[in-house]
């Protein structure tokens, strides 16, 4: 099968997989917003919960996959888990973009602040500028060869680091705890809203998988097309 | 009685809905401009 | 691995050398700390917030701004020479060339903390004689974790045309960590309290520097394969 017409079948699968996801997140919409109890002490506000976290837990589960596909990527030279580190990553960044604006915009109502410096959202801070990093350096490197290298070498780093933010940012609050206007107890969540949750958790899985889809096809016909250029006379 | 924060929400589900059926088409978009030529 | 001591220790001497005859990149980051130092100092109001409390953050930044400085325009130089060219057609073992780079970032980065440090002294007034080598051991920590990411960065970085805004771009996320921690662990030994106090933020600077100078110095070779 030739790059474009594999670069071709995976978009297709993609579009398919992504609208899916999208009918799915419809979906949980409607549930979140219209069949899921408002919590009591909270108020509307808390239901920013279904869409803020499923967020974060595919933000993060992209990072990790470009970090373990850079590793795979350096270890087995195909530049297929290249592309696919850096599809990814792209996709890891759209996902961070959501929980870095839902992040605040629950943060408010809920905490009293916009911004709480908690671990999540940090890390979500950071590792959303290192791969806009990653994207950059991507778009300013035209060989292959060292912008797979290179990328990488960024992603695997990343994986490391972050660990190390969750750290600083527990240790700052153990011996700086912040003062919180309010304070909503942790909710043992009863079983409509962990329904909830979870099938949000599924429906960004999805859209995770089909983004990534999407973007990887993106990538192999842009190859295809670098190779059909390279080789026209 | 709940506080009244219901402004919030909204924002924050539209945000998401614009995000992901943004990038959704951008790559949709993007991918359409590599079959043409 | 005799071999690699030697030529990581020629490629140090060699890199120093290159800089002591420019000087350029020394004395760029020296006016850049001063002038942090001066804006931070002017940037508050003295009133309400004094120089004592903002000293720690003020020390950090400084060094950490002055270090990327140095960082980049050191492995310009290099560029601008073709020595790394030259480097790789030698046998020197890889390895080497990381550990050799390492050492030569650290002592350059090493000078200018010696530098900044008593002008951070002059301009904010902070008793830091008591608790001197405290101090140098935190900051020695976290100017090795600096320096090992920073190392490797600006390696890959300086084959771009924009060097200079991706090394910040790229190794600032890796700086928090060891930032953090060490302006956490600066404030309570310059108000007097014991070295155990902070070992928290110690124990973080140690393992991050565990960690990334191994990754770097493995990845490194990727970074030079041609």
């Amino acid at each position: 099968m030739t790059l474009r017409e594999r670069g071709n079948r995976i978009a297709r699968l993609g579009t398919v997989v992504t609208a899916l996801a999208l009918l799915g997140l419809a979906g949980v919409y409607v549930r979140a917003i219209v069949y899921t109890p408002v919590e009591a002490a909270q108020g509307a506000a808390q239901k920013i919960f279904y869409v803020h976290v499923p967020s974060a837990w595919a933000g993060l589960m992209a990072f990790v996959i470009t970090g373990l596909l850079s590793i795979l990527y350096l270890w087995l030279k195909d530049r297929r888990l290249d592309l696919a580190a850096a599809a990814s990553a792209e996709v890891g960044v759209a996902f961070s973009a959501i929980i870095l604006t839902t992040g605040p915009i629950w943060g408010k109502p809920i905490w009293g602040t916009w911004w709480t410096w908690d671990a999540r959202l940090t890390s979500t801070l950071f590792l959303f500028l290192l791969f806009v990093g990653y994207i950059v350096l991507r778009g300013v490197l035209t060989d292959p060869g060292i912008r797979g290298r290179f990328s990488a070498v960024i992603g695997i780093m990343a994986l490391f680091l972050v660990p190390f933010i969750h750290l600083t940012v527990y240790l700052f609050r153990t011996l700086h705890p912040a003062p919180i206007v309010l304070k909503p107890s942790r909710p043992s969540l009863p079983g409509d809203m962990l329904t909830t949750l979870l099938l949000s958790v599924g429906v960004f899985t999805v859209l995770y998988a089909g983004f990534l889809m999407l973007r990887y096809g993106l990538g192999l016909l842009r190859e295809a097309r670098e190779e059909e250029l390279a080789d026209a006379p | 009685m709940p506080p009244e924060n219901t402004a919030f929400m909204v924002a924050a589900y539209v945000v998401v809905a614009v995000i992901v059926v943004g990038y959704a088409v951008s790559l949709l978009l993007r991918i359409r401009e590599q079959r043409k030529r | 691995m005799g071999s690699t001591f030697r030529a990581a220790w020629h490629i140090a001497v060699k890199d120093l050398a290159i800089e002591w005859r420019t000087k350029t990149a020394f004395a760029s980051g020296l006016v850049f700390a001063v002038l942090v130092l001066a804006v931070l100092f002017f940037s508050r109001d003295p009133t309400t917030v004094s120089a004592t409390d903002i000293a720690p953050g003020a020390m950090w930044v400084t060094f950490t701004f002055a270090s990327m400085l140095g960082l980049n325009r050191a492995f310009l130089i290099e560029r601008e020479l073709r020595a790394l060219d030259g480097i790789l057609l030698t046998p020197a073992p890889r390895a080497a060339i990381y550990w050799g780079k390492f050492v030569a970032n650290l002592a350059f980065v090493g000078a200018i903390e010696a530098i900044s440090l008593p002008l951070f002294v002059l301009f904010y007034d902070v008793p830091i004689w008591q608790r001197l080598g405290e101090l140098i051991l935190v900051i020695a920590m976290a100017t090795v974790a600096f320096v090992a990411v920073g190392t490797l960065l600006s390696a890959m970085v300086v084959r771009t045309r924009y060097a200079e805004l991706m090394l910040p771009l790229l190794l600032l996320p890796f700086l928090v960590p060891p930032l953090v921690a060490g302006v956490q662990a600066t404030a309570p030994l310059l108000d007097g309290r014991p070295l155990s106090d902070v070992s928290g933020w110690l124990k973080l600077i140690a393992g991050f520097d565990v960690a990334f100078v191994t990754l770097a110095a493995l990845l490194f070779e990727v970074v030079l394969d041609e």
